[in-house]
């Protein structure tokens, strides 16, 4: 069981650090690192699941849209930073104030009904995700010159153990330090040598195109940027976490800043992309993305954009199941440990088993990666804005958050982001029916 | 089974064991919840009189002459009162436009989705909270619940009412998943109640008690007594898996020193957050109740300001000796005892010890030897309990004492020792603590086994989401 196995402050270790027992004489100072740990612990949640949407989907998503767009959607992503913004600071409010997560408040607020269509919502968003995760560890290994069948199945069954058996928080600190490799993509932007001009005018003038190619791109933005589940894990990591409404404060700004950081990588990584392939059509390939790191790592650069690649994958190929899982099992009420055997906790193993499953299988099929890439991104934006309503009912109501609730500006700003977002996959959906009837 | 079967009665034997034999496998497969059924739902004729709050919830009400006069909106009953089973207090109803509330005696007959009223005309008044009282539909169902039998937190998929004598009671509450899939069907599904896993309400407890708008309300405890009844660990366990409001009402249910023994097997970082959102009082008070090498480690997860707030909330006597154990450092003797300690002198007889430990017999876990010391506090000897238990009542703890010198001198730690050499100490002593002694050689503490083991085992134990985050 649990008890007392665990209680290792007195070994002189902070308390989420194995290992051996550390010796007295370091204890001190490893004191001093727990307390910084402390802070940096109630502080993070935001940070993390804001830059979790720079995964290997987001790379491709940012790097498509440099090439295909040049500079054109960077007054877009300004609007989806703000976006991104209020919905973190929304999830992070409701963990904060309630002490719950998202699954267990719409259970509880909403009907059962409703409850199942977000569970679904979020369900079919995040196999979409994992789908793309399992496409970049694949699409990783095919510019190394492995064939993707031979490694997706074996990852995909390497990360089930890792998580279900194994030390999977030594493995998740392995996959974090490889995806810093995309922090070459500031560095790279500016050796790349962008025209400065047209992108500080891009970013302050809307350049916004009608085409359907455009909307695309731009649903496909929205959804990497504001992915359903990083609500869902924004609000699970306040709340595991035990921040109080007294931690508010810190908690938004660091819900803010995490936002505001995420959308600056993502807007490095579309400005290098455009300064090294800009204007020559859609993304083709992952090769074809790396070549934005030339200016960084040289001929190296397709190795290191792999080594990215691989990380950022496999790091929210285990966590996006998980937090899937979690948020069902808690809108279900039913054992939500991971530690627990099939026979304690079916749902919660069986959902993360399947969502593993299905999204290496539809990532071996022999699509082209990119597109599929973007497509799951796509799937992502036009679920986001159900769920995005459903956290926008729960801010609004003063029977969950009392006296923070949305105030009436701020609930006309949130109103007006999620409608935007909604209208934009209307357009979007109603483009490609009209597409399929031939009438476009 | 079959070869110990006496031989002339060869047939009929085996099919004895053989039913036996399956019967017992199909009774261990078989969820132990369909027991709890069977004890909810006595007879068949009250199973076929169940009714789904789940789907009452937007059924009609009829009047006595059959005309449709408005639908259920929500459920009221007497949740926290002196009944085992809450009964019926009334209905929430809808007519038109407006919502009104319907007193339980004009209720003829609740029925799978519907209710039939006794009278023609309805007394049409708002729905005021009385005390007790909670709306089921809003406040119980598909809210956390504790499963006190199965020993963990669970969400109310249905309630199911039943008619007991005259009232309507609240009589179980359905916790398994297909459940949640016939709510989601159509409305004939919804009504018909499916009692596979239910829980006895009588094996629950709610949290509905702040849900409900309305007047503080009486509250009885003895009425969660079953909640007494969970050993500390599953109980720290239930309080890991709760939500925040859920937490703090579960342990305003507990007496203070259930708690305590809950809190002290709750996970460092769980223990953490439950003290700092149950404010400084209440933690502060849950500090003097729980061991002090526990209190220790706690206090020392906190920060220094929510430290000294809570010190100072405490009995100074009680506040100076957590101060003195928190100023040995982490990863010492020091920092890890109890300072739980049983001394007593050479001319204590037998008797007078046993009578001194009976005093203690709250805190056992704590308590592994007697030491004793001379009239300067100096120690003597340590003396395991095992000598204590076999000595002749009359015989004193000094001719304890000379016997056991001739084993030559005992381990003693100082409380600067660090745990791993404490460790090889006691393995070397093959004792089951060791004292820790200041430099004057007075005793000032306990190293128990269980505390060194606590030390250098490396972190296990159930993972939650949470660690995943991290």
């Amino acid at each position: 069981m649990t008890r007392d196995l665990d209680t290792s402050p007195r070994a002189g270790l902070a308390p989420d650090e194995p290992g051996p027992s550390g010796s007295a004489g370091k204890s001190a100072g490893r004191r001093g690192l727990a307390r910084v740990a402390a802070v940096v612990a109630i502080a993070g949640p935001g940070l993390v699941a804001a830059n979790a949407g720079n995964d290997a989907a987001g790379i491709a998503t940012y790097a498509s849209a440099g090439s295909q767009f040049v500079y054109g959607t960077l007054f877009f992503m300004v609007l989806v930073t703000v976006a991104l913004v209020m919905v973190q600071e929304m999830a992070v409010r409701l963990g904060a104030y309630t002490g719950k997560g998202l699954g267990a408040l719409i259970r509880e607020q909403f009907s059962l009904r409703l409850t199942a269509l977000a569970v679904f919502c979020l369900l079919l968003a995040n196999t979409g995700l994992v789908v793309s995760e399992f496409a970049g560890i694949g699409a990783a290994f095919e510019l190394l010159g492995v064939p993707k069948w031979t490694v997706i199945p074996p990852a995909a069954l390497l990360l089930w153990a890792l998580v279900l058996f194994g030390s999977y928080r030594w493995a998740e600190r392995i996959f974090l330090l490889m995806s810093l490799a995309f922090f070459a993509y500031p560095l790279a932007m500016i050796l790349g040598h962008p025209d400065w001009g047209q992108v500080g005018s891009h970013l302050v003038i809307p350049h916004v195109q009608g085409g359907q190619a455009f909307i695309l791109l731009a649903v496909a933005l929205i959804g990497t940027t504001v992915s359903p589940y990083m609500q869902f894990y924004a609000a699970a990591g306040v709340v595991d976490r035990g921040a109080k409404p007294e931690d508010y404060k810190l908690i938004r700004a660091d819900a803010v800043i995490g936002a505001v950081f995420a959308c600056a990588i993502s807007l490095t990584i579309i400005i290098a992309t455009a300064a090294a392939i800009g204007g020559t059509g859609p993304l083709q390939s992952a090769a074809q993305a790396a070549v934005a790191l030339k200016p960084v790592a040289g001929q190296g650069a397709e190795l290191l954009f792999a080594f990215g690649l691989l990380g950022a994958s496999a790091l929210a190929g285990a966590v996006v199941p998980l937090s899937a899982s979690y948020a069902v099992g808690e809108a279900a009420g039913v054992e939500r440990s991971v530690s627990r055997r099939f026979r304690d906790a079916p749902l919660f193993l069986g959902l993360f088993t399947a969502q593993i499953i299905l999204g290496a299988a539809v990532a071996m099929t022999p699509v082209d990666v990119i597109k599929l890439l973007i497509g799951t991104q796509v799937l992502q934006g036009l679920i986001s804005p159900v769920v995005l309503v459903y956290l926008l009912v729960l801010t609004n109501r003063r029977s969950v958050l009392g006296a923070a609730a949305n105030g009436p500006r701020y609930r006309i700003a949130a109103t007006v982001v999620v409608l935007a977002v909604a209208a934009m996959s209307t357009i979007l959906l109603v483009q490609t029916v009209l597409g399929w009837l031939g009438l476009a | 089974m079959l070869r110990d079967a006496p031989p002339w009665r060869g047939q009929g034997v085996f099919t004895l064991t053989a039913n036996t034999l399956l019967m017992s496998t199909s009774a261990r497969l078989r969820d132990r919840r369909v027991q709890l059924a069977r004890r909810a739902i006595a007879s068949k004729a009250v199973r076929g009189s169940l009714v789904s709050v789940a789907g009452l919830v937007g059924g009609p009400v009829t009047n006595q002459a059959g005309e449709d006069v408005g639908r259920v909106v929500d459920i009221v009953a007497r949740l926290y009162g002196a009944d085992p089973y809450p009964p019926l207090t009334g209905l929430v109803v809808r007519v038109g436009r407006r919502r009104a509330f319907l007193l339980a005696d004009t209720i003829e007959q609740v029925a799978a989705g519907q209710v039939r009223l006794r009278t023609a005309r309805m007394d049409l008044r708002e729905y005021e909270r009385r005390p007790g009282e909670v709306l089921l539909a809003r406040d119980v169902l598909d809210h956390q619940l504790v499963d006190v039998d199965g020993v963990q937190v669970t969400r109310a998929a249905d309630l199911y009412l039943a008619p007991l004598a005259d009232r309507i009671v609240l009589v179980g509450v359905d916790v398994s998943l297909p459940t949640l899939l016939r709510r989601l069907g159509p409305r004939r599904w919804q009504v018909r109640p499916t009692p596979e896993r239910v829980l006895d309400w009588q094996a629950v407890a709610p949290f509905a008690e702040h849900a409900t708008d309305g007047p503080a309300q009486v509250h009885l405890r003895g009425s969660r007594s079953s909640l007494h009844q969970l050993r500390p660990a599953d109980l720290a366990d239930v309080l890991e898996d709760l939500g925040r409001s859920e937490r703090q009402q579960l342990l305003a249910w507990l007496e203070p020193g259930h708690a305590a023994d809950a809190l002290e097997e709750m996970e460092p970082k769980e223990l953490e957050n439950l003290l700092r959102e149950a404010g400084p009082t209440y933690a502060a008070q849950m500090m003097e109740e729980m061991e002090p090498d526990e209190a220790v480690d706690a206090l020392r997860d906190l920060e220094t300001g929510e430290r000294e707030t809570l010190l100072e909330r405490m009995p100074p006597a009680q506040a100076t000796g957590l101060r003195v154990l928190l100023s040995h450092r982490e990863g010492t003797a020091g920092g890890a005892m109890t300072t739980r300690l049983v001394t007593a002198r050479r001319e204590h007889t037998i008797a007078e010890v046993r009578g001194l430990l009976a005093e203690q017999a709250e805190h056992r876990t704590e308590i592994d030897a007697v030491a004793v010391v001379d009239p300067g506090g100096r120690l003597l000897a340590d003396i395991p309990l095992f000598h204590l238990a076999v000595a002749e009542e009359t015989s004193t703890l000094g001719e304890i004492v000379d016997w056991l010198a001739q084993f030559g001198t005992q381990v003693v730690v100082g409380p600067d020792t660090r745990i791993d050499e404490a460790a090889d100490h006691l393995v070397a002593s093959r004792a089951s603590s060791l004292l820790v002694v200041d430099a004057n050689e007075r005793p000032v503490g306990r190293m128990l086994a269980d505390d060194v083991l606590d030390s250098l085992m490396p972190e296990r134990g159930r993972r939650h989401f949470r660690r995943f985050l991290q």
